[in-house]
């Protein structure tokens, strides 16, 4: 009981392990699979950098056993890029300066995108609120608001685009 | 578009815990529950009978001169700060490497610890052998007697400690493999962590490297040598394998160095008119347990600064720093000039108050448009032309009429000594660069790029920026004090000056494509001889919203970085700043109880500030029409402009006189501002 | 950082984990959302032999009026209550509460019935369950049993359920006409968890008098805090400003706050005091048919 076969389709991939009980869905990420994109900045579940998007919902990975991830599909920061594209959010930060260091950043992106999904057109208040869960010590956030208004820009014109194809 | 910042959006970055070495060990400390206590006995993991070093003072800040008192990398008869580490274990999963944590046992008797420094100043010492816990005392300038018929006004301020919480903890991954140490690091500074390794664990310098990984900000904490660095070195010296540790948030809280700590009890003398005449200061630096850090530096550092950039012609300033049985002090983002400029600010702004003048007004009387030298040898620039500016381009009458606005100014001192160096190397088409700090967050890779392009004539995609290692660069100093534009910049200028001799001499005339088919390598330690002033100053306002709970709505800068290379990484880094001077101002607080147990268990509780706490920020960076190409460093100035203005901004608009940060809910907390 | 090693059950049919707690109740702890048993996990504050997780039990998570009340599941996200209209219109004290605790993650996560049954006093749903008048129904071998909400949070950590049952529904009666109720916290700067939050319901008759009033007070006291005394103040009374600040002021009289991180215990009884009165008069309002 204390060892279990998991299945888990991480960007796309479906992929297989033995994992214990107890290991974090942050260290399956990072340590089993390798994908060392997603940041461990706390222990207390306050920073965010470990958000990865689980079932098309933003969660932090460190709050979550490996175990609950079985039969599920996760996204990461590995994940957002599509054949060397980056996704408008990525386009966002760099455009916009949205980072320094870059430690918060992955669980930033991830964050932004889930936002951007369950609200296209979201107000200034409606991202700060949104990236309550998400600390960042460098930037003082001005700069990934205006990252995260530019994807939204971005991706809404890109969807008019399709549309009126 | 920076390369690297391309590869940290994709998830590509590569920190210190991302680093996985075949055959790797986890270790992790064992830590001392009490602030204060013997150690009787510790049965189990790796202990002080057998790792016997002593700490070393490198990095920001550091201090040869007290070594009196030494600090255990693992302690063995006293502990003297809570998370003091006292044995280590390790495995070779990090998981059975924690459970391992609780295999030692340590027997501890508590001893009554001292946590307030003014109780530290009487108590007696808790050092045995020293005289009293008094780690260094400074006296600047002269005493003075004052004219009858002024204004005295006698005022004490506090900054209390605050946790630095760079969102990547500390951590590393040393590696000895028979012959040789290599460190990977998250570092400010890779020839500190070198020289401290080689000083502590009596190891010549050739034995050791250390190369920077990407370090997630630092803000202060990553230059000093920590105990779990030398315990992780000295475990893959016995063990020959590979050997990582990485802080636990928990751990960051309680055991990285603290920032700001210090009180300040200020005299001013001033006439009527407001023109001041002397200043009185003693200071007090909380410096908890060790004397590594800037416990020891800090007194005479923030005392010579105390005077800002006012024309006094007396001063006395009396300042200690005290042993408390705290984790120790080190520097924080500003390292002791926000300190300084918060004490000299908000009593100005009381001055004026006293003399009914208006606080900007006061200033101007107190500033010249010559170059200054104070009492206490700081040296400015002409000051008045730029504070003149200031509160015309922040609109500073107009707001001041409007509402509760604060309004400060400041000279900043870079800390450019020693210098810096810069190494260019030239080889198969690619200028490859390497520079004595290690960013973490400010961009050294767009910096040097400019400069180098600029100065070679080459195109800045073939130039590659590359991370810090103590094998490719034989010398540097480190990132901090808002100096590397200026030394490492200076250093990086110099550099490739010398290689551009070097090609006349070989090529005679030569283009810039010539440059590039030859090789050259050019290490140069540049040194800048004449102190340098930044100048700055911020305008505040804040307001009251639901329940009393203040906010800061607007944060104006006008700042005199000098040369910008690179604007919108200045505007983030002015952002970036306020934001920690806002949480110095209304969330953050290390607060301690009185047997010495940090009451901060979380990042939140620490007082991280958010998103929806920031302000409307307006930035305006001056011209400096002296000297148009000198960088002046600005990755300071915003915690020592801030925090004055912010506090006056909050006084004003409770209509009470504040001293102190962090501003508590309930220092301030009335019904009636709640609406 | 790492939690302490435990045994994972992951039961498909609630009967599956009723009789797994009937067996190895005193060793498990119920895996839900897990944003207060995983951080608990790996400061090794707890050590449970069994993580039992229920996530995996089909239709636990739901909102649905019936028989006179409102029925929630116990893995009821708070994301969806913060969002859904129902609970919005009629039990706005419970979507105000879980559209404000701790972040919008944490709340893709968390459940109701975890942070019921967590009897944590800085948890914001018990007071809003005592305000409300709701009741827990606790399922075990034996069957079910209906416990209000009165006696259900016994202590700091500790409820009324036995180690061997499990939260299998909340029942919140659906408020008559001319009711309204409104939950306020006050949070020191960082989505900390709250200095002390005040849930408020008041039901007027149709003279407009006060005819019932329910309240609750979150990290107030060592467990949620019914400040029975402000209760029975405003019930049959006409309701001005007046009333409602005496309300407010004896549900401080009854708060016991203790000074810590988040401020001095007299600034947090002052704090009640100015939440209590503003939820009084947010419920008011809404009572009367206001926002």
């Amino acid at each position: 009981m204390s060892l279990h076969h998991i299945v888990v389709t991480v960007n796309g991939e479906k992929r297989e392990a033995e994992v214990d009980s107890r290991l974090l869905l942050v260290h399956f990420l990072r340590e089993t699979l390798g994908l060392t994109g997603t940041h461990i900045g706390c222990d207390t579940s306050n920073c965010g950098a470990c958000a990865v998007i689980m079932d098309g919902k933003a969660v932090k990975s460190c709050t979550i056993l490996a175990v609950q991830a079985d039969g599920k599909e996760l996204l990461t920061v590995e994940g957002l890029a599509k054949n060397g594209k980056l996704h408008p959010v990525q386009e966002g930060f760099l455009k916009k300066h949205g980072l320094q260091c870059g430690f918060c950043t992955p669980g930033m992106l991830m964050t932004s995108y889930w936002l951007l999904q369950k609200n296209p057109n979201p107000t200034e208040a409606e991202i700060q609120r949104g990236i309550s869960g998400n600390l960042c010590r460098c930037t003082g956030y001005v700069k990934i608001v205006e990252a995260i208004q530019y994807a939204s820009q971005k991706m809404r014109e890109s969807n008019a685009q399709v549309q009126t194809k | 578009m920076s390369d690297n910042l391309r590869r940290l959006v994709e998830g590509r970055g590569q920190f210190v815990d991302d680093l996985h070495l075949p055959n790797m060990l986890h270790l992790k400390l064992v830590r001392s529950p009490y602030a204060r206590a013997r150690v009787a006995k510790v049965k189990g993991g790796i202990n002080g009978s057998e790792v016997k070093f002593d700490l070393v003072s490198v990095g920001e800040g550091a201090s040869d001169e007290t070594q009196t008192v030494a600090y255990p990398v693992l302690a063995s008869d006293y502990v003297n700060y809570a998370g003091q580490p006292v044995a280590a274990v390790f495995a070779e999963d990090l998981y059975k490497a924690t459970d391992k944590i609780e295999e030692v046992e340590v027997e501890y008797e508590p001893l009554k610890p001292v946590v307030d420094p003014e109780e530290a100043l009487r108590s007696e010492p808790i050092h045995p052998g020293t005289k009293s816990n008094i780690i260094s005392s400074v006296q600047l300038g002269k005493d003075f007697r004052v004219p009858n018929a002024y204004v005295e006004l006698e005022e004490e301020f506090a900054n209390e400690r605050i946790i630095t919480d760079p969102l990547e903890p500390r951590g590393l991954v040393a590696h000895f493999d028979g012959s040789r140490l290599t460190v990977w690091a998250s570092t400010q500074s890779v020839h500190s962590w070198k020289e401290g390794i080689c000083d502590c664990m009596g190891l010549s310098a050739d034995k050791v490297r250390v190369i920077q990984l990407d370090t997630g900000g630092a803000f202060g904490s990553k230059s000093s040598l920590y105990p779990e660095y030398v315990v992780a070195c000295y475990l893959s010296m016995k063990t020959r394998r590979p050997v990582k540790w990485i802080e636990t948030r928990s751990e960051h809280l309680l055991v990285t160095h603290q920032g700001r700590g210090t009180r300040a009890k200020m005299r001013i003398f001033a006439d009527r008119t407001g023109v001041v005449y002397g200043l009185k200061g003693d200071l007090l630096v909380d410096a908890g347990a060790y004397p590594v850090g800037m416990g020891a530096f800090a007194p005479g550092w923030i005392g010579f600064q105390v005077t800002g950039p006012y024309t006094f012609s007396h001063a006395l300033v009396n300042a200690k720093s005290v042993y408390t049985n705290k984790v120790p002090l080190g520097p924080y983002r500003g390292a002791g000039r926000p300190e300084a400029a918060f004490f000299i600010e908000r009593m100005m702004d009381l001055l004026a108050d006293e003399l009914g003048m208006d606080p900007v007004e006061v200033r101007l009387k107190n500033v010249s448009g010559e170059p200054f030298v104070s009492p206490l040898g700081l040296r400015t620039e002409p000051f008045k032309p730029f504070l003149e500016s200031a509160a015309r381009e922040l609109d500073y009458q107009n707001r001041a009429r409007k509402g509760a606005v604060g309004f400060s100014c400041f000279v900043l001192i870079p800390a450019i000594q020693p210098g810096e160096s810069a190494r260019v190397a030239i080889a198969k088409g690619k200028v490859k660069v390497w520079m004595g700090g290690c960013a973490h967050g400010q961009g050294h890779d767009i910096l040097a790029k400019v400069l180098v392009s600029e100065e070679l004539g080459v195109p800045e995609a073939c130039i590659e920026v590359e991370k810090g290692d103590t094998d490719q660069l034989s010398e540097g100093v480190g990132t901090w004090g808002s100096r590397t534009t200026i030394v490492g910049g200076g250093a990086l200028v110099q550099a490739c000056r010398k290689i551009k001799d070097e090609a006349k001499k070989a090529l005679g005339d030569y283009s810039s494509d010539a440059l590039l088919d030859h090789e050259f390598d050019a290490e140069v330690f540049f040194s800048r001889r004449e102190p340098l002033n930044s100048f700055g100053a911020n305008l505040v306002s804040a307001s009251a919203g639901e329940f009393g709970v203040i906010r800061i709505d607007e944060c104006m800068a006008y700042y005199d970085a000098g040369r910008v290379l690179n604007p919108a990484m200045v505007e983030s880094q002015i952002i970036g700043g306020s934001a920690q001077a806002i949480g110095q101002v209304l969330y953050e607080e290390a607060k301690y109880d009185e047997d010495g147990q940090l009451l901060a268990a979380t990042m939140a509780e620490a007082g991280m500030p958010k998103a929806q706490h920031m302000p409307r920020f307006t930035i305006k960076l001056a011209t400096n029409t002296s000297s148009p190409n000198q960088p002046r460093g600005v990755g300071e100035s915003p915690t020592m402009g801030v925090p004055p203005a912010a506090v006056r901004a909050i006084e004003k608009l409770t209509r009470r006189k504040l001293t102190e940060t962090p501003i508590r809910p309930e220092d301030i907390s009335s019904k009636k501002l709640a609406k | 950082m790492i939690p302490p090693r435990f045994d994972y059950v992951a039961p498909r049919e609630l009967a599956e984990a009723v009789d797994f707690l009937e067996k190895h109740g005193d060793y498990a702890k119920i895996l839900a959302g897990g944003h207060s048993l995983i951080p608990l996990l790996r400061f090794r504050f707890a050590s449970p032999k069994y993580l039992v997780d229920i996530n995996g039990i089909s239709d636990l998570e739901y909102m649905r009026e019936s028989d006179g009340h409102l029925h929630i599941g116990p893995l009821t996200r708070y994301v969806d209550v913060e969002s859904s209209k129902l609970i919005q219109s009629k039990y706005a004290a419970l979507s105000d509460a879980a559209g404000h605790i701790a972040d919008p993650l944490v709340r893709n996560m968390g459940t109701v019935g975890g942070n019921v049954c967590h009897s944590d006093p800085a948890n914001d749903l018990p007071a809003v369950m005592l305000a409300l008048g709701a009741s827990i129904i606790a399922v075990g071998r034996a069957g079910e049993r209906v416990i209000p909400a009165e006696e259900f949070f016994v202590d700091t950590f500790q409820t009324a359920l036995k180690p061997t049952e499990l939260l299998k529904e909340i029942l919140v009666p659906i408020p008559p006409a001319r009711t309204g109720n409104a939950y306020l916290k006050l949070e020191r700067g960082a989505g900390d968890f709250p200095v002390v939050g005040v849930a408020a319901q008041v039901r007027l008759d149709e003279q407009g008098s006060c005819e019932a009033v329910g309240l609750g007070l979150t990290a107030a006291a060592p467990k949620v805090l019914k400040p029975k005394r402000a209760e029975t103040f405003l019930e049959g009374k006409r309701l001005s400003e007046k009333e409602i600040q005496e309300a407010a002021s004896l549900a401080a009289q009854d708060a016991q706050p203790v000074s810590d991180i988040r401020g001095p215990a007299e600034y947090k009884r002052e704090m009640v005091q100015v939440l209590a009165f503003r939820a009084l008069q947010q419920a008011l309002e809404r009572a009367r048919g206001g926002a």
